[in-house]
């Protein structure tokens, strides 16, 4: 950084000083509180819906994690077809990615960006762009976790 | 952003007013979010209502539990309770030290000790319906048999 000012003619240099004084600062703290309290809410709404779960149908604290999952990415799939995630996401930012709805999302707006390309090239190629990452890094590292959990089984320390 | 407030407002308003309708079981309605403390029961009466509730005193000494149900059947003992919150890092320690007390202290006794949520709402909802004389005492046994069952499947 220091040898690039260097080779700068003092024009440029003064050019830089300029541009850094007016150049607008990242609200990172304003991002930071705003991704906690939407990432939250959105936990939130999660818990009452394994509650939910939990009161009215026959699943206990262990499983009611897969049915609360599969509703959330549900929901955030259909808010990302009505156009309303994506709005919470220029909002909330890592907020409302991190959180599962953020794979829900992650697969639909594919779905749909790549919709006029037709259902099998476009839609059914591209839908899994973002989320199949997603996807292979959690089926890979599962199958690494349970191999040493067997491993560790079969010698005895577990 | 106005619309995913409007959403927001609708939704938790519809989620207050599912919350308020019926109050027949007061207890087992809110159990998963305050202490209900359920009197320790048992299946059939006068078989051992003074062990249960000493049972329950044993339980509720330990500190990092603030609320726990406990009924005696014919065979087994369910004990369900639920942990302080910071505690719940701690949740098999817990399991594994109430497991030893309670065999210490009872032999003869077959113990099933569990948190979870789903299964102390279960012995809430049969403790009520028990004291309100909508279960008979084989009814009572039958519906502990089955969330017995239910403890069991998740091992």
């Amino acid at each position: 950084m220091a040898s690039k000012q260097k080779n700068m003619t003092p024009q440029q240099q003064k050019y830089q000083q300029l541009q850094q004084k007016h150049e607008l600062k990242r609200p990172v703290l304003k991002n930071c509180i705003k991704a906690f309290w939407v990432g939250g809410l959105i936990c939130a709404v999660g818990q009452a819906i394994s509650y939910f779960y939990i009161y009215f149908f026959h699943f206990t604290e262990q499983n009611v994690g897969n049915p609360t999952v599969a509703t959330m990415v549900f929901l955030s799939m259909l808010l990302t077809g009505f156009g309303v995630y994506d709005r919470l996401g220029q909002f909330a930012g890592a907020g409302s990615a991190v959180p599962v709805t953020g794979f829900g999302n992650a697969v639909i707006s594919a779905a749909i960006e790549h919709r006029t390309e037709g259902f099998v090239l476009g839609v059914g190629g591209n839908m899994f762009k973002l989320a199949g990452s997603v996807i292979l890094f959690g089926v890979f590292s599962a199958f690494v976790v349970a191999l040493i959990k067997t491993l560790l089984g079969m010698w005895g320390v577990l | 952003m106005v619309y995913i407030i409007r959403l927001m407002i609708i939704a938790s308003m519809i989620l207050m007013s599912s919350c308020s309708q019926g109050h027949t079981e007061e207890d087992s309605q809110l159990a998963l979010m305050k202490a209900t403390n359920p009197n320790p029961t048992v299946t059939e009466k006068n078989n051992g209502q003074d062990k249960v509730e000493e049972i329950e005193k044993k339980v509720s000494n330990f500190n990092e539990i603030y609320d726990a149900a406990i009924i005696k059947g014919k065979e087994a003992t369910l004990v369900v309770y639920k942990v302080k919150h910071m505690q719940r890092f701690n949740m098999k320690k817990i399991e594994k030290d109430l497991n030893k007390t309670l065999e210490e202290d009872y032999p003869k006794e077959n113990f099933t000790v569990s948190s979870d949520y789903k299964i102390f709402l279960e012995a809430v909802r049969l403790i009520e319906r028990k004291n309100n004389g909508s279960y008979s005492d084989k009814q009572a046994e039958k519906r502990l048999n089955e969330i017995l069952k239910m403890t069991s499947d998740m091992k």
